[in-house]
């Protein structure tokens, strides 16, 4: 592949509360369209890291650049697909999907077309016109990460976002998340405590330590897909990855 | 594709099973009917058997009371007169109180100024009964209309802002983050996530005020009147007519129930996507 200039550049990002600092001058980078996964031992800061990013939270030091510019959720379109489900209950699964492109001033028509088509792309068309709360779990995690999609995001952020899913869903949510950042060609940061996900989902992982947090290691992923759990070079990756975060 | 969906779609369905004695028996609409019945039944034997004298009347004889009054112009007009005048009352105080109560609870909720002014005097106010206004009102007001529409107006007005304003303080923060990462502004957070994502509450505030307002309202008639239900029942016990006592007893249960079912219907029309709590 050929070297692509960076997308998004992450500048010694330093977050503190008070004394205590969770993130400590991280810096790394992103390039366009590329999905980097990021896996670290539990409470070393993924969320906080996010929240940083996104602008959430403000950071104590250190830069955020998308396309060189300082990162701003007015000016850059910045998705976030939360832990938690965020459907607005209020909204039909259509309405839920185009809701990202309405904060955002999508014109109509162009909104409605892309909502339709990411709704077939994820199979969401046949329930479009439900609420939240008449569909299951995993279809309201799928609504979510489609809104984040369809905004045409410079940067989507991940927080473990098929953490609380069952194994087989998972794969499946997984293998759809796949079709989708191929097709739609995003940039992606995916946070997990899953190594194999990571493994399965990245083309770069970056390794963070404890608190406070660095980035300890960026492990490339050059596996070809579709991926499989098996292929002694995947084993290979997770072996790498699970040796540089253990704690015990 | 479509057959994952329909997996994962819940659906409505039930199991049929043969007729049978015990399933017959069991069945809920029997048992509503027996439970009902059975009450009828015991109420009619205790009046006709006169346990209690003369004062309870049997429920046919508060039927035929009823029926008696739609015909005769009583203290001046009929029943729907009555009735009409009851719920003029309610309608106007309810209405008043929650246009300003609703708003006003959404404002402090939204705004920490409007919190700070409002809320101490509020506090003060609103650990005291409605019913503790009556007599006050009556010494301002006389005993006309506007001093039973006041009281009904001040009763309520506290479960309104209170649930107006909880409404809002309950709303998750993660649907505000949603906004917020994609850039949205104060405005959109308010419209698209704080007033929809307060109705329910508000919803809830506005039945418990209706209820109390019925209270209300049956206080200041009580105290006096010259029409409405209230005034049926009081017209009743002083002429000793405990058919009358009974029948507006019932009638203002049934005017109760009819708006608390009437908001409950704008409700699910308004919110289509509000999860029901059954029994409650």
């Amino acid at each position: 592949m050929p070297e692509q200039q960076a997308k998004i550049c992450v500048h010694k990002l330093t977050k503190r509360f008070g004394e205590l600092t969770v993130l400590d001058e991280i810096s790394f980078e992103i390039r366009a369209g590329e999905l980097v996964a990021i896996v670290g031992p539990t409470g070393c800061g993924k969320t906080t890291f996010l929240n940083t990013l996104s602008k959430l939270m403000p950071a104590t030091a250190g830069q955020i650049l998308i396309d060189g510019e300082e990162a701003d959720p007015k000016k850059h379109n910045i998705s976030y697909v939360f832990q938690e489900p965020t459907c607005l209950p209020w909204r039909t699964v259509r309405d839920n999907v185009a809701y990202g492109m309405e904060v955002k001033r999508v014109p109509y028509r162009e909104r409605m077309e892309r909502t339709d088509k990411i709704m077939e792309l994820v199979g969401l068309s046949s329930c479009a016109g439900l609420y939240p709360n008449q569909v299951s779990a995993s279809m309201i995690q799928r609504i979510a990460v489609s809104r984040a999609f369809a905004v045409e995001p410079d940067l989507l952020l991940m927080d473990e976002p098929y953490g609380q899913l069952d194994v087989k869903l998972r794969y499946y949510l997984e293998d759809e998340l796949m079709h989708l950042w191929e097709k739609l060609q995003s940039t992606v940061l995916f946070v997990t405590h899953n190594i194999e996900e990571a493994v399965y989902v990245a083309q770069r992982i970056l390794v963070l330590s404890a608190k406070p947090t660095k980035v300890k290691a960026e492990i490339p992923v050059n596996l070809p897909r579709p991926r499989s759990f098996l292929d002694p070079a995947f084993m290979e990756i997770r072996r790498e990855v699970t040796e540089l975060i253990r704690w015990w | 594709m479509s057959r994952a969906i329909a997996n994962e779609t819940v659906g409505i369905s039930g199991g049929r099973e043969g007729f049978s004695f015990y399933r017959c028996i069991t069945n809920t609409w029997f048992l509503y009917c027996v439970s009902l019945s059975v009450f009828f039944l015991v109420w009619d034997r205790v009046a006709a058997w006169r346990i209690f004298g003369d004062s309870l009347a049997q429920p046919l004889v508060v039927l035929d009371k009823l029926y008696e009054l739609t015909q005769i112009r009583f203290a001046g007009t009929n029943l729907g007169g009555h009735i009409w005048a009851s719920t003029r009352r309610v309608l106007i105080g309810f209405s008043l109180a929650s246009a300003i109560a609703v708003p006003l609870g959404l404002c402090m909720a939204l705004n920490r100024y409007t919190n700070a002014v409002v809320k101490p005097v509020f506090d003060l106010f609103k650990p005291m009964p409605p019913i503790a206004w009556v007599s006050i009102s009556i010494l301002w007001f006389g005993v006309g209309e506007f001093s039973k529409i006041f009281i009904i107006a001040i009763g309520t007005f506290v479960p309104c802002l209170l649930n107006s304003y909880n409404g809002v303080r309950l709303v998750e923060p993660e649907l505000y983050d949603v906004i917020r990462v994609l850039g949205g502004k104060r405005k959109d957070e308010i419209i698209e996530v704080c007033f929809p994502a307060s109705f329910p509450a508000i919803f809830a505030g506005l039945q418990i005020s209706l209820s109390v307002a019925w209270t209300c309202l049956l206080a200041a008639e009580l105290m006096n009147a010259r029409d409405g239900m209230g005034f049926l029942i009081k017209r009743g016990m002083d002429t000793y007519q405990p058919a009358l006592v009974l029948g507006g007893m019932i009638l203002i249960a049934l005017m109760a129930w009819l708006s608390s079912l009437a908001i409950t219907l704008i409700e699910r029309r308004l919110c289509p996507w509000k999860t029901g709590i059954e029994n409650l």
